[in-house]
């Protein structure tokens, strides 16, 4: 089922047509006909279509259902009969004097598949992989070759680079968030030589100045696990700043699982602490007095 | 009972009532959208004379809708005269007039006088009731509508419930400003017993003084009621409250003790309080003394009004004192926030003061007892270092604007007996005073406490503490009897009555000078060797005329360091006497090589060519201990300061003997300071200060200055790499002294300028190259305030533009160094976009770095970008910083 559009497809299916249509057309002439209706063609032309795709279809369930994938004559034999055509009249029809020859249609730009950029020998398949499977991707896909360039030792060399790369970054970066944003200048006449981006006020301010950034965050936790520091709270930094999800059941939930584990982890004995801020909150009396 | 002196007035309360049980504060609708808050309060009031029929109470901006007496309607007139002070009064607009008529509205309501903004007529049904001495309740509702001082509300402006936004609310204010959010009797020193209830959305907690009781539902369970009991009698100066989403963190090491902050920052939280237990059991063992409270509560909030706030058993931080394991130079910072706040538990909020003329005893008791604290946990090179800055700042204040006095004794009222008429303003209230002048009367405060415990010991300093906390106590737990709780109200008679009974000591002279009367002293001095008396020849002048100044006549203590030693002597200062003889113990010059003792006891090896040949001292000092409330101006050779510096080990000599070391540019002076600057066992702040001293005397010196710039090898000695000097090693916090003098070292190195009084080429390429190689990757801590230094290092290195004919600033005629700055902030300035820094400390810097070449015209002088930085919605410090940079368009 293709839509509208000159695919290979396409054309594929116009041509096929068109040789169905001379062969509806012959078939005509030589019933008699003179002269036929377009639309008349057509009709027929789309039963014939119909039938030989139903004896192909057909023809493939059977070869399928015998576990093999080329389907053999018999196959096409057995269709026909199921499909309540006398095959034994075949071979006369085919021989009879009257009948016309179609020449073949003129090849015309014999459709290649386009050929992808390959790279090297495809593997052939091992022996135990059967032939139907697909091929080998192009090696190039999942061959690696390891380099084995000199690493950079020198320190100096090492460090320069380390720190032009992360300047270049910095800048391309900032000159980006610049470019595509509001900026400020400090020269009224020039904004794209130091284009600063734009001051906007937070909606909470503190956020962003206290909590240590995604970065940090990430620093932190490598340069603990190497030193082996006693910092285990710091696992729990949230590491996005939204406060969408925070609402009032999963702000207590939280804080009662926070406050559980600290007990837990700090006193050995695991008594509960008797805080009145743990205390669950009271279901209100019948009537309490104003 | 109660001990009298002239003029000091023991505890009468002024009303003709008293509290006895006691209060109840409930507020039952809180409205964060229209910031508006409805409640009653209940007091519980008995009549100590016949006929009361009025009542007079403290309201500030609540609107009062009902009042009742056993509930019985009564009248009431509301007048708050501090809303017009000059009553549109055209004829005197000056500052002397509004002063007087405001300290007369402030009066007019004072409750300290029996006065109030709110007055309730007894209903004449009760009239026989009151006779009869009986008990009053007297019940008032009211509400608050946007106050604009005493309760404050943040509200984020974003989508969500107030509970998701954040939305909360605290008290605050100046002194005692309880009367803005209740109607109460607004005093320090009239004591009750409180119940408070607070209404709040179910996500929110209610945070107050006392012991929570319960938390109960209301009946659509949509809301909650904190109940709190406070059995403590307090002040309701001292009553508090803060509401919002608060997260919640039971002190692991005193489970009494909660901590409460705002929603995400638990972690934080966590880190920051973590150290508090160890503050508590300070104070607990100096003072032999239990915290008074049943439980204590931390509460971290946006939009602080001050960043510490004491009330009875709970205090109100600023939100920005919370930091992660990862920030050093917050850390002091805070945990001295933190030290502040649990002193003023003891004094301040347990025991309260009789009268706002007694305010100095607290604050210098708790100001004392932090200052202990600082001690025992920074060292005493710190705590040395504090004492200094504090007289330094107080004495600069004094001398310019004349005298704090301590405690203030007033007369009938009358124009001639003020006895602050060098102020522009009255210091009768509490409310009147400037709030510098505030800041440096505490400062002042301590200040005496310690020259009490000069005078005394620190050993009786503390038992007299613990005997004012131990009555306290005891009056505390009595149920009923109004008149012993007064023994929890601390006087300046109490006070030196208890310190004499305890020390057996006079400390009258002690405390005229420096308590009753007010000003510093200011001495200069300078002396002679006499060689063939062997005698020191000091001169001691004093200038006692100036503002601010006062006349100083006792002893005062001389150390002299000479080649035999360190030794002190004891001068008396007197009326006339401005020479004092004070004999040598060494003989001018040395025969043998011998060490030099010091005065703790070190014996070093001195190289004594710089010195006289006809001397044999090394260096004198003028009241080593600080033990008067004094600057001293005090001449002698530049060498002796040398020797000061090199060899004197109190950190306050060092630092004097750097400051004198600015006017002695010489090889000398520099090899001194080098050495000091080298030294790690040198207090890092000393060496710190040897920095900018080291950059003056090199600019002082710049036409003889011989080899590279100063401080630069020794920075890339201690701070770079082995095998290449010109990049920093990667950086590595863990010793802070390093840090904090790898923080200062390119901050000063920028102030040196060449012949051309410009920052050498060198110095700058130096800082930029800090810049670029910085590696914060491995470090355990961030680097934000190191790199905000280097910032403030760039700016340090601008000097004026060079304009031809006033032509306008454009990037054509740029220079090019600048070119190079600009480059770097912008850099920085954009990636605290992306990844802001702790505080946002390099926005900080870089606005100050970009007002700084505004000023210096070579960037056009536009506030556009600054007042886009001040603007609502930033971090405080960035709109500080804005603001101070809008400000300076002015200057």
């Amino acid at each position: 089922g293709s839509k509208h559009a000159t695919t290979p497809a396409d054309n594929y299916y116009l041509a096929r047509r068109r040789t169905l249509q001379v062969v509806v057309s012959s078939l005509l002439t030589e019933a008699g006909f003179e002269s036929a209706e377009k639309a008349a063609v057509e009709t027929l032309t789309e039963m014939l279509q119909s039938y030989i795709s139903e004896i192909g279809r057909s023809a493939k369930a059977y070869c399928e259902h015998t576990a093999r994938t080329q389907p053999t004559l018999s196959d096409i034999v057995v269709t026909l009969v199921e499909m309540g055509f006398n095959v034994e009249t075949l071979p006369a029809y085919a021989k009879r004097s009257q009948r016309m020859v179609i020449t073949a249609p003129p090849v015309t730009n014999q459709p290649v598949t386009p050929k992808a950029l390959t790279a090297g020998q495809n593997k052939p398949h091992p022996s135990h992989i059967p032939g139907h499977f697909p091929e080998f991707p192009d090696p190039h896909t999942y061959i690696k070759t390891p380099t084995y360039r000199e690493p950079v030792s020198d320190y100096q060399v090492l460090r320069e680079k380390a720190a032009s790369q992360r300047r270049d970054v910095e800048r391309a970066l900032t000159r980006f968030m610049a470019k595509t944003g509001e900026t400020q200048s400090l020269f009224k006449d020039d904004v794209s030589t130091f284009p600063l981006i734009a001051a906007r006020p937070f909606t909470v301010p503190y956020l962003t100045a206290l909590l240590p950034s995604e970065l940090e965050m990430q620093q932190m936790e490598e340069t603990d696990s190497s030193e082996q520091d006693d910092q285990p709270d710091t696992e729990n930094l949230p590491l996005h700043m939204s406060t969408d999800d925070s609402g009032p059941e999963k702000e207590n939930a939280s804080v009662l699982q926070q406050n559980t584990s600290l007990s837990g982890s700090r006193n050995g004995e695991d008594n509960v602490i008797d805080n009145p801020y743990l205390r669950p909150v009271k279901k209100p009396k019948i009537r309490r007095k104003k | 009972r109660m001990n009298r002196k002239k003029g000091d007035k023991g505890f009468e309360s002024p009303r003709p009532y008293k509290f006895t049980t006691h209060q109840v504060v409930c507020i039952n609708n809180i409205n964060f959208q229209r910031k508006s808050v409805v409640g009653y309060v209940e007091l519980t009031i008995f009549p100590t004379v016949a006929n009361l029929n009025r009542i007079k109470l403290n309201s500030k901006q609540c609107r009062i809708y009902r009042v009742r007496v056993n509930d019985l309607e009564a009248a009431f007139i509301y007048n708050d005269p501090t809303l017009e002070v000059c009553h549109h009064e055209s004829k005197q607009r000056n500052l002397n007039y509004f002063s007087n008529a405001y300290a007369a509205a402030v009066s007019a309501v004072d409750p300290d006088a029996g006065n109030g903004e709110l007055c309730i007529k007894v209903p004449s049904e009760l009239w026989k009731h009151v006779d009869e001495l009986k008990v009053l309740k007297v019940h008032i509702n009211f509400s608050l509508d946007q106050p604009k001082g005493g309760l404050h509300f943040v509200v984020p402006n974003m989508e969500g419930s107030m509970a998701e936004r954040g939305a909360h609310v605290f008290s605050c204010g100046y002194q005692n400003s309880t009367r803005f959010w209740f109607p109460c009797v607004d005093s320090y020193s009239e004591l009750c017993t409180w119940k408070l209830e607070y209404t709040v959305d179910a996500a929110m907690v209610a945070v107050s003084n006392g012991d929570l009781v319960e938390t109960v539902y209301t009946h659509d369970m949509r809301k909650k009621t904190f109940h709190y009991m406070l059995t403590i009698p307090t002040a309701a100066s001292n009553i508090s409250l803060a509401i919002g989403p608060f997260e919640i963190l039971v002190d692991p090491y005193m489970h009494e003790v909660t901590h409460f902050c705002l929603p995400q920052l638990l972690p934080l939280l966590k880190h920051t309080t973590s150290y508090l237990h160890e503050v508590f059991e300070f104070y607990e063992e100096i003072l032999t003394c239990r915290y008074p409270y049943s439980c204590f509560k931390t509460v971290f909030i946006d939009e602080a009004y001050v960043e510490v706030a004491a009330y009875a058993s709970m205090s109100i931080f600023s939100t920005n004192l919370l930091h992660s394991a990862m920030i050093i130079d917050e850390t002091p910072l805070t945990r001295r926030c933190l030290a502040q706040a649990l002193a003023q538990q003891f004094f301040g909020c347990f025991i309260s003061r009789m009268s706002w003329s007694d305010e100095w005893v607290l604050k210098g008791i708790s100001g004392y007892i932090y200052g202990l604290w600082m001690k025992k946990t920074f060292g005493v090179n710190e705590y040395r270092h504090w004492i200094k800055q504090e007289l330094d700042q107080i004495v600069a204040y004094e001398l310019k604007t004349g005298g704090v006095l301590l405690h203030p004794i007033f007369g009938g009222g009358k124009e001639k007996d003020n006895p602050a008429s060098h102020l522009h303003f009255s210091i009768k209230h509490p409310h009147t005073l400037s709030w510098e002048y505030y800041t440096m009367f505490q400062c002042k405060a301590h200040l005496v406490m310690r020259l009490i415990e000069n005078r005394i010991s620190m050993e009786f300093m503390l038992q007299v503490f613990n005997k004012l906390l131990s009555l306290a106590s005891t009056a505390s737990s009595q149920k009923f009897q109004s008149h012993m709780w007064s023994q929890m109200l601390v006087s300046t008679s109490g006070f030196l009555k208890s310190i004499s009974n305890v020390s057996g000591k006079d400390i009258q002279p002690l405390i005229k000078q420096w308590v009753d009367q007010s000003g510093v002293v200011k001495f200069y001095g300078s002396f002679a060797f006499n060689r063939k008396r062997n005698v020191l020849e000091l001169e001691i002048k004093q200038d006692y005329t100036s503002p601010g100044t006062q006349k100083y006549v006792g002893p005062l203590k001389v150390t002299v360091q000479e080649l035999d030693g360190s030794f002190n002597h004891t001068l008396q200062i007197e009326e006339n006497s401005l020479k004092h003889d004070i004999p040598c113990h060494s003989k001018s010059r040395r025969n043998k090589k011998k060490k030099i003792p010091l005065m703790n006891g070190e014996e070093v090896d001195m190289d004594l060519s710089a010195m006289d040949a006809d001397s044999p001292l090394l260096w004198i000092r003028i009241d080593p201990d600080m033990s008067v409330l004094r600057k001293v101006e005090f001449e002698q050779s530049d060498f002796m300061w040398q020797y000061q510096l090199r060899y004197e080990r109190d950190v306050v000599a060092q630092e004097e003997a750097i400051l004198a070391l600015e006017k002695f540019p010489t090889p000398a002076s520099r090899l001194a300071l080098t050495d000091i600057l080298e030294q790690e066992q040198c207090f890092y702040r000393v060496r710190m200060m040897a920095c900018f001293c080291l950059a003056k005397i090199a600019n002082s010196m710049v036409s003889t200055w011989t080899g590279p710039p100063a401080m630069k090898s020794l920075f890339t000695r201690m701070f770079c790499c082995k095998t290449c000097p010109n990049i920093v090693k990667t950086n590595n916090f863990m010793n802070f002294q390093s840090y904090f003098l790898q923080k200062t070292m390119p901050v000063a190195m920028a102030l040196l300028r060449d012949v051309h009084n410009l920052c050498p080429k060198e110095v700058l390429m130096f800082i930029l190259d800090l810049i670029k190689y910085n590696d914060n990757r491995k470090n355990k801590f961030s680097d934000n305030y190191y790199r905000a230094e280097l910032i403030d290092a760039l700016a340090n290195s601008v000097t004026p533009a060079v304009s031809v004919n006033n032509e306008v600033r454009t990037l054509d005629n740029l220079n090019p160094d600048v070119r190079l700055i600009l480059e770097e902030i912008t850099r920085f300035l954009n990636m605290e976009k992306l990844l802001p820094s702790y505080r946002h400390t390099i926005t900080v810097s870089c606005l100050k770095a970009i007002r700084v070449l505004q000023k210096n015209g070579h960037v056009p002088s536009d506030p556009s970008l600054f007042k886009s930085y001040a603007e609502y919605g930033h971090f405080i410090d960035v709109r500080i910083a804005a603001l101070e940079a809008v400000v300076d368009y002015t200057k």
